[in-house]
C-alpha cells in the first residue's frame, strides 16, 4: 500500500533524511524506533505532505507518488486515506475547540457528512475511544493526557482512514493509561484492517503495536526485521544501545547509555563515532541496508561481531576432564557471565581461553582467526587481558603502581618512556584512582584491596583490549567496593565496547552485569541464555537451585532440590556419562543416570536437561 | 462574576475619584477659581463667594469636603460651567455621543483590519506581499495621527473636496431620517479614517508577530494534516488563536484611542469630548475639564471591563473567575 523509495528530506542544507526504503503492506504494522532527533517525526510528516523542507524520492501510496501530487490533491488524500496521531504535546489540539468540535471538523470539512453526521459520528468515535461522555465538550485543556491521547485517535479515525500514522502515542502517558491506550490502539486495528506507522522511542509500546520495526539513526534506516526478533536479539550495535538503555521489567543488567551523541553525516555510517567496533571504512563509506538470516542491516561489519568463538574446548587434567566440550560465542560489547558453583571449571576455562592452560582439544576464535595453542602473541594479549580474583597475588610485589600499570605497554614497545607514563596516568584517572607521585609510587603492599584490584583493571585495560576475562574480580572485596568496581567495569564497556567474560560464583551479581549467563555444571556448559530469561525462568534444576541459594535479604533459609553433595554417586563421578546433575537432582529419573543430556534450545534459551 | 476582578476595578475608579477630587484643591491660587473656572470670577460676587465656599465646603476640612463631593457625584453633579451657563454633566454628555461615534467606529474598525492584516501578512511571512505591507505600515507608524489627518485633511477635503472640513453635520441643515445619517457618515469618513490609520500599526505588527508564533504551534500541523482548506487553516484554527493578545490589548489602545481622538477632534473640529476639553482648556474652564476626564476616566475602566468579560468568552482556558486554569 505504501512504498518508499529513496527518501530524503533536506531541510537548509542539513539532510534529515537519506535514503529511506520502506514498503507497508494492507493491515500490516511497522514501527520506527530510535532517539529523538532521527527523523522519525519528519518521515511521518513526509508522508503526510506537511514536511517543511524538501523532499527527494518516491512515496508511492496505491501507487501515486505523494511526493510530486499537488497540495489540492494531497489535501483530498489527507485525513480521508492517511491520518495522524500528533505526539500528544501541549497544544496538539486547538485549545480554543471543544473535543467533539475537532473530531467532527475533518468529517464536515472532506464533505462526509453535515454538521449533525459528522457530530454523530464524533460521538461514536469518542465512545468507542472510551471517552466519558461529559468530556466531550471539554476544552483541550480540560482534559487530561489519557483523554487528549483519546481524542487524538478519534480524531485520527473519523474519516475512516487505511493508513494511521502514529506519533508518539504513549509516551506522555502514565503506565496504567499506557496499557489502556495500547489496548485501544490494538484493537481498532484488529477491527478496521488499519495499517499502522508507528514512530516512537518507547520499545515497549512498538513491540507491543508492531510486526516489524525499523531502527532509525541520524536520517538512517540501521536495523530493520520483525520486531520480537529484533528486541530479542538485536544485530546492530546501535539497537542494542538502545535496547540497554530502556529500561523495563525483562531486563536484569543495569542501564547502560550509548556513547556520544547523535550527529548527521553525508557520508560514512552515521553511527560510527558512537559505535565501539568501528572500523576504517565506517567512516569513509555509508553501509547499505542489506538482507542477512531474514534481517536488514546496514553495517559494515555485518552487525555486532562475535568477538570470541570457543567450539567444542576440553580440558583434561590426566583424567579429570575439568572442562568438557563447551562452546562458546562472546560478541563485540557484551558481558557474558560464567556461573557455577566452586570446581565446575569456569577458571579453567577462563585459563584456557588466555592460553595458561593448552586446550587438550577444540578451536579458540577471535574476531574470526582461529587462535592457535602456541600463536598466542603480542598481538592476541594486545587485545585479550585478564583480570584475576586476588589482586594482591596477581599485582607483583615488587612492581609499583606506576612500574605494574606500564609493563604491558614496556613488553609491547608501544611508545617512548614520557608517553608511556602520560598513558597510565590517563588509564588511572579512568579507573578513578589518584594519579600522583605518590599513588604511582606504592607497592601492592600500601593499597587498599580495592586499590589494588583498580590498579590490576588498569593494567589489564591499558593496552585497550577487546576482550577482558575477569575472574572473581570483585569476590574478594567488600560490598561497597565491589559495587564501585562493577559500576566501573560496565562505565568502560559503554565507553570502549570492552566483552567481558565475567566470571563469578554471585548470581545476583551476574544478572545485574551480563547480557547474557552460561551456567557451568562440572566442566558442562547446562544452561545458557539472555540474563534476564535464565534468571526469570530458570530451566534446568541446577540453575534453579544456584537461584535460590544467591543472595536475598529474606529471613528464609531456601530449601534446595539437590541433597548435600556428599552423597554424589561414585558411579557418575568424572565417567561422563548421565547428568552430572542427576545424583543432586530430585527430578532426577533413571535416564538422567545414563544419558548425557546435550545443550538444546528450549523456548527462549539453551539447556541441558533430559527432563525438558 | 469574578470579584476579584471587580475589586480591582472598583479600586481603580476610587483612585480616580479622589485624583479628580485632589487635584484642584491641590491647584496653586484659590481652589474656588478652580473648582468653577475663571469665568466665574467675572461674576463673582462677595455673596456668590460665600455660597459656594459653603457649597463646596470649601471652608471645612477635607475630609468633608470629599463627602460633599462625593455626594455630588452620587446626584450626578458635575459642578456648573459658568461659561457655557449649563451644568458641567449636560455639557459633557452633549459632546459624548459623537466621541463614542468616533471612538468605537475607529476602535472596531482597526482592530478587524489590523487582524485580517496580521494574518494574512503572517501567513505569508517573509514574502513580497508581507514586506510591502510591513513597510507601508511602519511608514505609516512614523507619523503622528494629527499629521495623518491633516494630510488627510488637506486632500480630501480641500483639494478634491470631497468631503466636509469639520463638524459632525451639516448645521441647520434640517435633514432628517436617512439623509441626517448619510450626513454623518460624511462627516465622520476624514476623521475615522484618520484615527484608525493611526491606531493600525501597532495591532497590526502585534498580529502579525503573535500569527507567526501560532503558525509554528502544533495544533496548525495538526489542522493541516486533517486535510482542511487552506483558509479554515489560517483563519479558524491559527488566526482564533492568534487574536487573543489583541483582545486583551484592546482595554489599554481604549485610553491611547482616547488621547488620538483629542488631536483628531481638534483638527476636524469635531464636536466631541475632545474639542470640548481643548476649548475648555483654553478658557479655563476648569469644572467641564474635570467633568471630562472624569467622564472619559470612567469610560476607559468601563471599556477595560468590558474588553476582559470579553476575553473569558473567546478564551475557554481563562475560566469564570478570571483565573488561568493550570493542567
Amino acid at each position: 500500500m505504501l512504498e518508499i523509495k529513496g527518501l530524503e528530506v533536506n531541510y537548509g542544507k542539513r539532510r534529515i533524511l537519506h535514503g529511506i526504503n520502506l514498503t507497508l503492506k494492507r493491515g500490516e504494522s511497522l514501527s520506527i524506533v530510535g532517539e529523538s532527533g532521527g527523523g522519525k517525526t519528519t518521515l511521518g510528516l513526509s508522508i503526510m505532505g506537511l514536511v517543511e523542507g524538501t523532499v527527494r524520492g518516491e512515496i508511492l501510496f496505491d501507487g501515486k507518488n505523494l511526493a510530486l501530487l499537488p497540495e489540492k490533491e494531497l489535501r483530498k488524500i489527507r485525513w480521508n486515506r492517511i491520518a495522524m496521531v500528533f505526539q500528544n504535546v501541549e497544544n496538539a489540539l486547538n485549545p480554543l475547540y471543544t473535543a467533539l468540535e475537532q473530531v467532527s471538523e475533518p468529517i464536515v470539512a472532506h464533505k462526509i457528512g453535515n454538521r449533525d453526521e459528522a457530530k454523530k459520528r464524533a460521538e461514536e468515535l469518542l465512545n468507542m475511544v472510551n471517552l466519558r461522555e461529559e468530556r466531550f465538550y471539554a476544552y483541550p485543556h480540560q482534559l487530561s493526557g489519557g483523554e487528549k491521547q483519546r481524542v487524538l485517535i478519534a480524531m485520527a479515525l473519523a474519516n475512516d482512514p487505511d493508513l494511521v500514522i502514529l506519533d508518539e502515542p504513549t509516551t506522555a502517558l502514565d503506565a496504567l493509561t499506557k496499557v489502556e491506550i495500547i489496548n485501544l490502539i490494538r484493537n481498532v486495528c484488529n477491527k478496521r484492517e488499519l495499517t499502522i506507522l508507528l514512530l516512537t522511542h518507547d520499545l515497549s509500546a512498538a513491540s507491543m503495536l508492531s510486526d516489524r520495526m525499523a531502527v532509525l539513526y541520524a536520517g538512517r534506516i540501521l536495523e530493520f526485521g520483525p520486531t520480537p526478533a529484533l528486541l530479542s536479539n538485536p544485530r546492530h550495535p546501535y539497537t542494542r544501545g538502545l535496547l540497554r538503555c530502556y529500561p523495563c521489567m525483562t531486563t536484569t543488567k543495569d542501564l547502560q547509555g550509548i556513547r556520544g551523541r547523535m550527529d548527521f553525516f553525508d557520508t560514512g555510517c552515521p553511527f560510527y563515532p558512537r559505535c565501539t567496533q568501528s572500523i576504517g571504512i565506517c567512516r569513509e563509506e555509508t553501509p547499505r541496508l542489506e538482507e542477512n538470516d531474514g534481517r536488514f542491516i546496514a553495517c559494515h561489519r555485518g552487525g555486532i561481531i562475535p568477538l570470541l568463538e570457543v567450539r567444542n574446548m576440553s580440558k583434561s587434567f590426566d583424567s579429570l576432564k575439568a572442562v568438557d566440550s563447551i562452546d562458546l560465542t562472546l560478541y563485540e560489547g557484551e558481558t557474558l557471565a560464567l556461573v557455577g558453583e566452586t570446581g565446575s571449571g569456569k577458571t579453567t576455562t577462563a585459563k584456557t581461553i588466555i592460553g595458561l592452560f593448552e586446550a587438550t582439544e577444540g578451536q579458540i576464535f577471535l574476531e574470526g582467526k582461529r587462535i592457535l595453542d602456541h600463536g598466542r602473541d603480542k598481538n592476541f594479549y594486545r587485545k585479550v587481558q585478564m583480570v584475576f580474583q586476588n589482586p594482591m597475588e596477581s599485582l607483583s610485589h615488587r612492581l609499583s603502581v606506576q612500574e605494574a600499570v606500564r609493563e604491558p605497554l614496556d613488553i609491547q614497545k608501544q611508545g617512548d618512556r614520557a608517553q608511556r607514563e602520560s598513558r597510565v596516568r590517563r588509564i588511572l584517572e579512568e579507573v578513578e584512582l589518584p594519579s600522583t607521585e605518590i599513588f604511582l609510587n606504592k607497592y601492592p603492599h600500601q593499597l587498599s584491596q580495592g586499590e589494588a584490584q583498580r590498579v590490576a583493571i588498569a593494567r589489564a585495560l591499558i593496552l585497550n583490549p577487546k576482550l577482558l576475562i575477569a575472574d572473581e574480580p570483585t569476590s574478594s572485596l567488600d560490598a561497597s567496593t565491589q559495587a564501585k568496581v562493577v559500576k566501573l567495569l560496565l562505565n568502560l564497556q559503554e565507553k570502549r565496547g570492552i566483552s567481558m567474560l565475567f566470571i563469578t560464583h554471585n548470581l545476583a551479581l551476574a544478572r545485574k552485569i551480563s547480557d547474557r549467563l552460561a551456567v557451568m555444571l562440572r566442566g558442562n556448559i547446562v544452561e545458557e541464555g539472555p540474563s534476564s530469561e535464565v534468571v526469570s525462568s530458570p530451566l534446568h534444576p541446577y540453575t534453579e537451585d544456584l537461584l535460590k541459594a544467591a543472595p536475598t535479604l529474606n529471613s528464609n533459609v531456601p530449601v534446595m532440590h539437590a541433597s548435600v553433595p556428599e552423597v554424589i554417586s561414585k558411579k557418575n563421578e568424572g565417567t561422563g556419562t548421565g547428568c552430572h546433575y542427576a545424583s543432586r537432582c530430585i527430578k532426577a529419573t533413571g535416564v538422567c543416570f545414563n544419558e548425557k543430556p546435550r545443550l538444546r534450545l528450549c523456548s527462549s534459551h539453551k539447556v541441558a536437561c533430559l527432563n525438558l | 462574576m469574578k470579584t476579584a476582578k471587580i475589586s480591582t476595578y472598583a479600586i481603580a475608579f476610587l483612585i480616580i475619584l479622589s485624583l479628580n477630587f485632589l487635584l484642584p484643591r491641590m491647584m496653586p491660587g484659590d481652589p474656588l477659581t478652580a473648582i468653577c473656572g475663571e469665568e466665574a470670577l467675572v461674576e463673582m460676587t462677595p455673596e456668590l463667594r460665600t455660597e459656594l465656599m459653603h457649597r463646596f465646603a470649601l471652608d471645612e476640612p477635607l475630609r468633608k469636603q470629599f463627602f460633599v463631593y462625593l455626594a455630588g457625584i452620587v446626584r450626578g453633579d458635575l459642578g456648573y460651567s459658568y461659561y457655557y451657563n449649563a451644568p458641567v454633566l449636560e455639557v459633557v454628555l452633549e459632546a459624548l455621543p459623537w466621541t463614542l461615534l468616533l471612538l468605537g467606529s475607529s476602535l472596531i474598525l482597526s482592530t478587524l483590519l489590523s487582524i485580517i492584516m496580521g494574518i494574512e501578512s503572517g501567513w505569508r511571512r517573509g514574502r513580497n506581499s508581507d514586506k510591502s505591507l510591513l513597510t507601508a505600515t511602519m511608514v505609516m507608524n512614523g507619523f503622528p495621527n494629527f499629521f495623518i489627518g491633516i494630510i488627510l485633511l488637506l486632500l480630501f477635503g480641500v483639494y478634491l473636496g470631497f468631503l466636509p472640513l469639520q463638524g459632525a453635520k451639516t448645521p441647520y441643515s434640517g435633514l432628517s431620517g436617512l439623509n441626517l445619517l448619510l450626513d454623518i457618515a460624511r462627516h465622520l469618513v476624514l476623521p475615522l479614517t484618520a484615527l484608525t490609520l493611526s491606531q493600525i500599526p501597532s495591532s497590526y505588527l502585534l498580529m502579525r508577530n503573535t500569527m507567526i508564533t501560532t503558525l509554528k504551534e502544533p495544533f496548525v500541523l495538526t489542522a493541516k494534516a486533517k486535510g482542511l482548506s487552506e483558509a479554515s487553516v489560517r483563519y479558524k484554527h491559527a488566526g482564533r488563536n492568534a487574536i487573543l493578545p489583541i483582545v486583551t490589548t484592546t482595554g489599554v489602545r481604549v485610553g491611547i484611542i482616547v488621547t488620538g481622538a483629542l488631536f483628531i477632534e481638534m483638527i476636524f473640529s469635531y464636536p466631541g469630548v475632545g474639542l470640548l476639553i481643548y476649548n475648555s482648556l483654553f478658557m479655563r474652564d476648569y469644572p467641564i475639564l474635570q467633568g471630562a476626564f472624569f467622564i472619559v476616566t470612567v469610560f476607559v475602566i468601563v471599556a477595560n471591563f468590558v474588553v476582559d468579560s470579553l476575553y473569558a468568552k473567546i478564551d475557554p482556558r481563562i475560566g469564570i473567575d478570571g483565573v488561568e486554569h493550570a493542567h
